[in-house]
């Protein structure tokens, strides 16, 4: 299998404290790794930091996606390379139309991939596809950016925005974080649906319940700042037991 | 000085002018909307505009957006007087401030004694697009009557870094993210305007400046 995200020896910190300190990880194409954690453990650093969150500085170490450095290209590079992140709070933009901001992003993907942007209609066509084949009701696309969404909403956006994008490596952030059971189906079936041999995931999350349904192959203890502990499904089942404690 | 007759409606654009001292008598009844847009500005732009609700049941709107970069100045002062029960007045006054320019806001209401039911509201929104841009806003009310609903409200601000950073992460590039969101932030200036072909080509026009 090809080796798609790479990981070595990241250090990051915020504001002068240190968070990440010596992260490694290896994801192959058509794998799902989650990383789970205790509050404050670094996750959310993590996905910050390979998206290029300018509030993070990285003081060592380097993140390749294909080989190539992703540290050095500025966040809308490494997102048409094909990073994703489902935001853990995914932000409202009012006055910027769904449909407007879409195809922006779609065809700054498209031209990164040498590919023709698309056409209005062209465009409208995917939107459609997309939403047929993540079940997602069509109200949403009229309106501005995540504005007015409930939390659910907001959540299936990510998800149809990553339908939408196609990436090759995606973050899921705390995807799980305030849905309710139904929402989390529909996210998690709509993850299971754009799986591929070609693609990765790397799942973040506090609590068990998301695996249930985004089944890993690997699962991560990231604990102040470094993944301690790796192993398969079954992990994430015993620490959902015994929790945190014996990293804290 | 303009007077507005029994029930006229009057809406007027006024685009790029560097000065503006404008009178307004109302009648009963009468409805005023105007849009004081200064997309291309001159390099000093000073906005004065009077109105007076003499008759009952007045309505004026004002909307002002105001484009401004490297040097230009832009004063704008606004001075509504509710002499009439029953009037209505809307203020919504915006500031894109680039570069090193500078802009002023002074609105002025003024509801005289023994007038009653009047809903009066001004609200000024500012984005700075530099650490050098500079805005200056300062509201005057002076409301000399008891039965009257009178509000305002004025914020400046910087462009949304989390909103930028979540458009960058959909690949939309930094540049084409921040022109989007000024884009957003200016829109709803001119969609209170009636005639749909002319909101059209001003929203053309603002999404060709920013």
């Amino acid at each position: 299998m090809k080796e798609l995200l790479r990981i070595r020896e990241l250090h990051a910190s915020i504001a002068g404290k240190e968070i990440l300190k010596g992260v490694n990880l290896s994801i192959n194409e058509g794998e799902v790794h989650a990383i789970m954690g205790p509050n404050g453990a670094g996750k959310s650093t993590l996905s910050a930091v390979i998206t290029g969150h300018p509030a993070y500085e990285v003081t060592s170490g380097e993140v390749l996606l294909n080989g190539e450095n992703l540290l050095a290209m500025p966040p809308e590079q490494r997102a048409r390379a094909g990073v994703f992140l489902s935001f853990q709070y995914p932000v409202e933009i009012p006055g910027v139309s769904m449909t407007n901001f879409m195809r922006t992003a779609v065809n700054e993907r498209r031209k990164y991939q040498g590919l023709p942007e698309l056409s209005a209609s062209e465009f409208l066509k995917l939107m459609r596809e997309k939403r047929k084949m993540l079940q997602l009701a069509d109200k949403l696309q009229g309106r501005s950016v995540n504005e007015g969404f409930s939390g659910g909403e907001k959540k299936k956006n990510e998800i149809f925005q990553m339908a939408m994008l196609e990436p090759c490596f995606s973050i899921l952030d705390e995807t799980d974080s305030g849905l309710d059971i139904d929402a989390l189906r529909i996210v998690s079936e709509g993850v299971n649906r754009l799986k591929n041999e070609h693609n990765a995931f790397l799942v973040i999350t506090h609590y068990q319940r998301l695996l249930d349904y985004i089944v890993p192959d690997f699962v991560h203890v990231l604990a102040d700042g470094q993944i301690v502990k790796t192993g398969d499904k079954t992990l994430a089942l015993e620490l959902e037991e015994k929790g945190y404690a014996e990293f804290e | 000085m303009r007077s507005l007759s029994k029930g006229e409606v009057v809406e007027q654009i006024l685009l790029n002018e560097a000065n503006l001292d404008l009178h307004f008598v109302q009648s009963d009844d009468s409805v005023l909307r105007l849009f004081v847009l200064n997309l291309s500005p001159a390099d000093k732009t000073t906005v004065e505009i009077y109105v007076d609700q003499q008759g009952r049941g007045c309505r004026t709107e004002v909307y002002s957006l105001n484009l401004l970069r490297d040097e230009q100045r832009c004063s704008m002062h606004t001075h509504i007087t509710h002499s009439a029960n029953d009037g209505q007045s809307l203020q919504l006054i915006k500031f894109v401030l680039n570069d090193k320019a500078k802009g002023e806001f002074y609105g002025e209401l003024k509801i005289q004694p023994d007038v009653r039911h009047i809903d009066a509201q001004q609200t000024n929104r500012n984005l700075l697009l530099t650490d050098e841009a500079e805005m200056r806003t300062r509201p005057q009310l002076e409301i000399y009557a008891d039965d009257v609903k009178a509000g305002h409200g004025a914020s400046t601000g910087q462009l949304d870094d989390q909103a930028l950073f979540y458009m960058q992460q959909r690949g939309i590039g930094r540049d084409e993210a921040r022109r989007m969101l000024i884009a957003a932030f200016c829109k709803d200036m001119v969609m209170p305007l009636s005639d749909e072909a002319k909101r059209t080509e001003l929203m053309e026009t603002i999404d060709r400046i920013v």
